[in-house]
């Protein structure tokens, strides 16, 4: 028979830091339940979640900023597969949600249906690890 | 002005669903040997450097561009990889020449897509790894969000979209690389509101392209590369413009600037169109959303030609030096984005002197 395919896989691991201010954001999370985020005031920029410098003008910043819990729908779209194409059921919808205070979106799950410009709350786990998973997703205000 | 650049040469090989038995390897030298013939030279004498696009991921190996030499005629010669879209490739291969580090330059891009068993893995770990991986989302849902948002900034229809992709699924059908003319199936929902029908499907493919200074194209009749722009717009998730292509605009900028042209004398545009929306985006970003939809995407695009990763802007430009070639048109522009979840975007102007 011609060989015509050597299959092959790719087994790497790695540990990602999240750096200061993803870390100062986590712990805000993790411990008072508040979403951190950092303002570059030369900018007008308040970005979510924090970060210890601003894309614009790259100035130094600080996490001091709390923002939400309530925000708005930027967007929304329906996954019916993950990641591997395998079908979701029930299908899971991930929104843009910009909240209150911040100029920048978060990426996560809508819980319940909004449309653009609805305004959503982020609805948080009771036991909290520091990490994005803290956050459960967004409901509908 | 500085003296202009040509494309002496083009060549290609692939652009099916899949490429059995043939090695992407194997796909570069078709391809290659195609350009070098295309341009009458030989490339182990005449060409002065090679410039390759390619992402470690995608092909399976690390060090990727270690691996590219020997089917280009690139042994023991200048040889380099941009990590990006192979327009970023030709964006590299310009400033070579115009720097005088060399005359001719060889450019290359393929698709070996057909090769990745779990392409959603790997467009998943494009994901930034703290904030957006963990939810599971899969890369392609970001499509989805950029779409519904698009649509509503710019007042742009689902079925202005679902034309753009009918359109350049019947344009494919005069060209001979276009594998994707007819679709199986109905249209479905694929991340809402983005459906199967409106979003390229992989291919694999190699596009080889030779540049040339003005005194090496020996008077022959010349597809000219008169301007050359990139730029990347915030590249996180978080903050990004969900909107607009900036990054688009930015690189058309640069790219007209150069040429010294504007959107008025573009007669014929190869632009991406991963997604039917993003092709309305980019002709937004491009100042050309008023170009006749005849002159868009002659070729069918990626939607009509098949998604060839990192040798899609060549594909594009390879479908613009073929119009000009052809007569159809004296100006044309070229646009290629990264794919999700990228920010990044090449444009390129192309004449053709009568």
């Amino acid at each position: 028979m011609t060989v015509r395919r050597i299959e092959g896989e790719l087994p790497v691991a790695f540990r990602y830091t999240p750096g200061v201010g993803n870390t100062a954001f986590f712990e805000a999370l993790r411990d008072r339940g508040t979403f951190l985020g950092s303002r570059c005031a030369d900018c007008g920029v308040t970005y979510l979640p924090a970060r210890i410098f601003c894309e614009r003008c790259l100035a130094g910043l600080v996490p001091d900023t709390e923002c939400g819990p309530e925000g708005t729908v930027e967007s929304w779209t329906v996954a019916r597969q993950d990641v591997d194409g395998r079908p979701l059921d029930p299908p899971v919808t991930f929104a843009l949600v910009r909240l209150d205070g911040a100029d920048t979106v978060l990426l996560h799950r809508l819980l319940g249906t909004a449309d653009i410009g609805g305004r959503v709350r982020a609805v948080l786990r009771p036991e909290r690890t520091a990490s994005i998973l803290d956050l459960q997703g967004f409901e509908p205000v | 002005m500085s003296p202009r650049i040509g494309v002496t040469g083009v060549g290609w090989s692939g652009f099916t669903p899949t490429t059995a038995g043939r090695s992407y390897k194997e796909l570069m030298f078709e391809a290659a040997s195609a350009a070098y013939l295309d341009a009458g030279l030989d490339p182990r004498t005449d060409v002065d450097s090679f410039v390759c696009a390619s992402e470690d991921l995608e092909e399976g190996t690390s060090i990727f561009d270690e691996y590219v030499p020997d089917q280009l005629g690139a042994v023991q010669r200048p040889v380099q990889t941009v990590a990006s879209d192979g327009l970023f490739a030709v964006a590299t291969a310009l400033m070579l020449i115009r720097s005088g580090a060399a005359n001719v330059v060889a450019v290359e891009a393929h698709s070996k897509a057909s090769d990745i068993l779990t392409p959603g893995r790997v467009d998943a770990f494009a994901l930034d790894p703290v904030l957006n991986r963990p939810l599971g989302v899969p890369a392609l849902a970001l499509a989805g969000l950029e779409m519904r948002r698009y649509l509503h900034a710019s007042g742009r229809t689902v079925e202005q979209c679902a034309d753009v992709a009918t359109r350049n699924r019947d344009q494919a059908r005069s060209n001979r690389r276009a594998s994707f003319a007819d679709v199986d199936g109905d249209d479905a929902p694929l991340f809402d509101p983005l459906t199967t029908h409106q979003a390229a499907r992989s291919a694999d493919g190699c596009v080889v392209i030779v540049l040339a200074s003005e005194d090496r194209t020996d008077g022959r009749p010349t597809v000219w590369m008169d301007g050359i722009g990139w730029s990347q717009d915030a590249p996180s998730v978080e903050s990004r413009d969900w909107s607009r292509a900036v990054a688009a605009e930015r690189a058309a900028a640069t790219a007209f600037a150069q040429a010294d042209v504007g959107p008025a004398d573009i007669d014929t545009a190869e632009v991406d169109d991963t997604f039917a929306y993003k092709q309305l985006q980019h002709l937004d970003a491009l100042g050309l959303a008023e170009l006749d939809p005849a002159s868009v995407n002659r070729s069918g695009g990626a939607i009509g030609e098949g998604y060839l990763h990192e040798a899609n802007g060549l594909a594009r430009t390879l479908a613009a030096v073929e119009q000009l070639r052809a007569g159809d048109g004296r100006a044309a522009v070229v646009q290629s984005w990264r794919g999700v979840p990228s920010t990044s975007a090449a444009v390129a102007v192309l004449r053709m002197d009568r």
